[in-house]
């Protein structure tokens, strides 16, 4: 019995082995262990030998059993490996081939600094507010104490409508449009386009950004301006900042500075700042004995072109998709 | 204004010698701001941007004060002796000013016997560093003295003024001036003129007249000295297109004060450098002197507003150092103002100027003590960051244009001349022909960035932009936003083997991108439909409706419009009005509970006559199938066999569901049974 179960068990082996796909292992199943399979049958003459042969061969056809059982399922999971290999091959990619890229939308360079400057002074508790491009000359120049015969007022520099309206040349138009509708505190900055008679060249455009705002307060000081913008320019232009403060004139505020950061080992004018007149705060219903306020009006374009180093101005407005790609 | 070094320090005594070289950093801190350093020889010059409320530091002296003030220094002003011979001036020349309102001061001196030549090598040196050409000597005396006190002052010569004297008036009708420059100026009436008893000579303040001016055989003169109104002499210089040394110093408004210094002190010049005498006496014409101006400051207020406590003593000290004189009170002082600060006229003038000597830099950066609030952002500047960012999101790029446009922009884009859109509101000045007209829409702008790109290269351009626009309607001028978008060639990179119409913008990706936009505002009631515009391609337009009203437009741009901008393609282009979309956007949306029971769906391929929109047939689906219509979108549109010429299949998906139970499949059938009839019945639909 055990020569014939050596000999079955080397004759399964072989089988299996030669068996190429999974239905070729079931097969060899079939075989020895189908309901008419070899070991069934061999198993299924034990009770008609001796019994002194019983146990032994019983014990020998059981461990065949389970040996065969054991290799079909191995071989079987062999060639399922085998056979996913070889389907999954087929369906190999060429990595190198390009990505298939959905767009990927980019801000416009001076859109994405205006918004940066916004979420600075939002967290600064400055509210952010928007108004008119198409102003009069009430709310650009009257109200900011600029009176009618202003060299500021020339119509050489500014674009008009007509006698009252024409393009705002200044942000700070806006505060002079809001300050009257609150009470103080009152902390509000805008950002927004302006215009003015430039002649189109590396540095000009007739179309440019500003960013403007005030605060105004029962004890906001010159030191509070300073201390502000100083924080706004190392928020905007880094932790190393230095910013620099020089008199200056504007007629809406008294004392006046300019405004400059300090950036790559030079400086960069960015804007005018002040304490807002005291007749802009009486135009506007506040009472300057009280209260006294800061305001400031930075450029953005031109602080854009030295933060990204981009040479001629125009680029901003050409829209070069290779360009703005770039930021 | 140039200013030299060596000039500067001949006006000054100061405590310590100072160094040119810090002064390009010094200056700026005292408000002169820096424009250039030159080295010239040994001396240095300045070019000192100034600002307009400071008429003074457009001469020597009124720099050179701020610089004593600054090195705790004293100013030291030339001095003046003259000798004087009769006959009196007011015996040989007069000088009367007509209108008080153009002129509140006209000093005169007369210099006879002089003799015209060139002036000394160290006043033509010192013009030539101050940017002014040597004419002769008593021409150059008049540029010199200007330069040092920044009186403009101007020198006719006596014996060619008809009468022998000068009167300031305003010019009538139809005269004319050659000014020295040799121009022939046709002067507006009303312009800012010094004419002798026959015809204009000069231009108040500006520039004289060619008949009048010194010439080497002038033997008398006549020297003018005034405070012309710098309104007048702004509108006349303007009016004539002119700007000379002269009217800048006018037009900032001077000292009258020191009108009678200016003109002893060139007369004196001239009397060294050119001989002659210096007539007794000058001929003033000065009606209503102003009295020195007083203003009262707090040291408490002055701490108050700058945030630094600036001591008492400091603050006086620095304002006597500029010429104001101090009487100071326990909480008030008055202060009273030197007649060259004319700019100075409230406390808050005053406390700019104690800070500015005190020095910005020493000023400390605080935080306001003000109760800090929370930021805030406007909604309307909230729903347009929103917009931008699902638009970014969306893939598209954003551009900025400028908001002013060519007058035939409109045209060229497609708009017909009767259109709303060509009510653009035109700029009253225009500086080029580009830029006469706002934008009523944003359209011109963005093919324009098409065109540029395309002619470039770029042939895919996918971009939006938030911006204003401008329209002249019959309740005046609208300013309102709007997004506009433009798009062509491929939105997808990578694209080897994808068809191309899967690749390429189409109508359908615009509509995607404007359909994504209006799902993630959450914007109720919308409905885009074909409407043709004249600037589109007219099969392949529509409009955007919100509750009835039309809120913006989208299609492919008319192939005309693109032969005209040279696009070598197809491109798409769309415009929304902001405004819907900003309501929109600041709702909240609410939440809608989820259905877990299963969904069925069911695919219709529905045949109908060619001209039935997809649309049309959704519409009968969403109609007469009920409530538990859940979803309904067409996934396959076919013509060809075997459906028969003239008509197309439209295959619909409709998912099914009801919230509460699983629903039968028999239940499903009916209803699809009523969708076919309803097909049937009002589009003559078969089925496949």
């Amino acid at each position: 019995m055990q020569e014939r179960v050596n000999a079955l068990r080397q004759r399964a082996a072989q089988e299996l082995e030669s068996a190429s796909t999974t239905e070729e292992v079931e097969a060899v199943r079939r075989k020895y262990l189908g309901r008419k399979g070899e070991l069934t049958q061999l198993l299924r003459s034990l009770p008609q030998l001796p019994p002194q042969e019983r146990v032994a061969a019983g014990a020998a056809l059981n461990e065949l059993k389970e040996w065969l059982e054991q290799r079909l399922r191995e071989r079987a999971e062999q060639l399922r490996a085998r056979e996913r290999d070889r389907r999954l091959r087929a369906e190999a990619v060429d990595v190198t081939l390009p990505g298939r890229r959905p767009p990927v939308g980019r801000e416009h360079v001076l859109g994405r600094m205006m918004e940066e400057i916004r979420d600075i002074f939002r967290s600064m508790g400055f509210e952010v507010v928007e108004g008119p491009e198409l102003e009069t000359e009430e709310f650009n120049f009257r109200r900011l104490n600029i009176p009618d015969d202003h060299p500021a007022r020339d119509a050489q520099d500014s674009f008009y409508l007509d006698d009252e309206h024409l393009l705002r040349t200044q942000c700070t138009a806006v505060d002079v449009r809001v300050m009257p509708r609150r009470t103080p505190p009152i902390r509000v900055v805008t950002v927004g386009r302006c215009y003015r008679r430039d002649v189109v060249d590396s540095t000009h455009m007739p179309v440019f950004h500003q960013v403007d705002g005030f605060m105004v307060g029962e004890g906001v000081r010159f030191s509070d301006l300073k201390g502000v913008l100083a924080e706004f320019a190392r928020q905007l232009w880094g932790p190393e900042t230095r910013v620099r403060f020089q008199p200056s004139y504007f007629p809406f505020t008294e004392p006046s500075a300019e405004i400059a950061v300090s950036f790559r080992g030079r400086w960069l004018e960015i804007g005018g700042c002040g304490m807002f007149h005291p007749r802009v705060l009486e135009m506007a219903g506040i009472d300057p004995e009280r209260y006294t306020a800061f305001a400031f009006g930075c450029g953005v374009d031109r602080p854009a072109m030295v933060r990204y180093g981009i040479d001629d101005i125009r680029l901003f407005w050409e829209n070069d998709v290779r360009f703005l790609a770039q930021f | 204004m140039r200013v030299s070094w060596s000039w500067l320090m001949e006006l000054v005594d100061l405590p310590t010698p100072q160094d040119p070289a810090e002064w390009e950093e010094r200056f700026p801190m005292l408000g002169l701001g820096v424009e250039a350093v030159e080295r010239v020889g040994d001396d240095w010059v300045f070019d000192l941007e100034t600002t307009t409320n400071r008429p003074d530091w457009l001469g020597m002296l009124g720099v050179a004060r701020e610089v004593a003030a600054a090195c705790r220094g004293r100013l030291r002003p030339p001095q003046v002796h003259l000798e004087e011979s009769d006959p009196p001036a007011a015996e040989v020349a007069w000088v009367e000013v007509a209108d008080p309102r153009l002129c509140h001061r006209y000093v005169g001196r007369v210099v006879v016997d002089v003799r015209v030549g060139p002036s000394p090598a160290w006043m033509a040196d010192r013009l030539e560093r101050c940017g002014i050409r040597s004419i002769n000597n008593v021409v150059d005396v008049t540029n010199y003295v200007m330069l040092e006190t920044g009186q403009p002052l101007h020198a006719f010569d006596l014996d060619r003024l008809v009468g022998g004297g000068v009167v300031v008036r305003a010019a009538r009708p139809g005269e004319v001036l050659v000014t020295l420059d040799g121009q022939e100026r046709r002067l507006h009436p009303g312009a800012l003129v010094i004419a002798d008893r026959e015809r204009v000579v000069a231009l108040g303040g500006i520039m004289g007249g060619l008949d009048t001016e010194i010439r080497p055989e002038t033997r008398r003169v006549l020297l003018e000295s005034a405070w012309f109104h710098p309104v007048a002499v702004r509108r006349t210089a303007r009016a004539l297109g002119m700007r000379t040394e002269g009217s800048t110093r006018h037009e900032r408004g001077g000292d009258p004060e020191r009108a009678r210094f200016a003109a002893a002190r060139a007369a004196q010049l001239i009397q060294e450098l050119a001989g002659g005498r210096v007539l007794r006496g000058e001929l003033d014409v000065y009606p209503e002197p102003q009295p020195p101006r007083r203003v009262s400051l707090r040291p408490a207020r002055l701490r108050r507003v700058l945030g630094v406590e600036v001591p008492d003593d400091e603050a006086a000290d620095i304002l006597q150092r500029l010429e104001f004189q101090v009487e100071r009170g326990p909480e008030r002082w008055v202060v009273t103002v030197p007649s060259h600060r004319r700019d100075v006229e409230r406390e808050e003038d005053l406390i700019e100027e104690v800070a500015r000597i005190y020095g910005y830099d020493r000023v400390p950066e605080t935080l306001p003590v003000e109760v800090m609030g929370v930021g805030a952002v406007a909604p309307e500047v909230d729903a347009e960051r929103r917009i931008r960012q699902l638009l970014l999101r969306a893939g598209l790029t954003e551009v900025l244009t400028l908001s002013l446009v060519r007058a035939d922009d409109l045209e060229r884009v497609g708009i017909p001349p009767d259109h709303p859109l060509r009510r653009a509101i035109p700029l009253r000045n225009p500086l080029t022909q580009e830029h006469t007209h706002l934008r009523t829409t944003l359209l011109p702008s963005l093919v324009e960035v098409l065109r540029t790109n395309r002619a470039r290269g770029n042939g895919d351009v996918h971009v939006f932009e938030v911006g204003r626009v401008f329209q002249a309607s019959e309740a005046g001028w609208e300013e309102r936003k709007a997004v506009g978008i433009a798009q062509m060639g491929r939105s997808l990179r990578g694209t080897w083997n994808l068809p191309q119409e899967a690749v390429q913008a189409s109508f359908h990706s615009l509509k995607g991108v404007v359909e994504g936009l209006l799902e993630a505002l959450h914007l109720q009631g919308w409905e885009i439909r074909a409407e043709p515009l004249p600037w589109l391609h007219p099969y392949r337009a529509a409009g955007l409706w919100v509750d009835g009203r039309r809120v913006g437009w989208l299609g492919e741009l008319h192939p005309e419009v693109c032969e005209r901008y040279d696009l070598r393609g197809r491109a798409y282009v769309a415009e929304l009005e902001l405004a819907p979309l900003v309501e929109a956007a600041r709702a909240i949306p609410q939440y809608r509970p989820l259905a877990y029971t299963p969904a069925v769906e069911r695919d219709l391929a529905v045949v109908v006559d060619s001209s039935v929109l997809a649309g049309e047939v959704v519409r009968v689906v969403r109609e007469v199938a009920g409530g538990l219509l859940e979803a309904c979108e067409p996934f396959d549109v076919y013509a060809g066999p075997p459906i028969p010429p003239g008509r197309k299949s439209v295959a619909v998906r409709m998912r099914f569901r009801d919230p509460a139970r699983t629903l039968q499949s028999e239940e499903v059938d009916r209803l699809l049974d009523r969708v076919r009839a309803a097909l049937q019945d009002r589009l003559a639909a078969s089925f496949r």
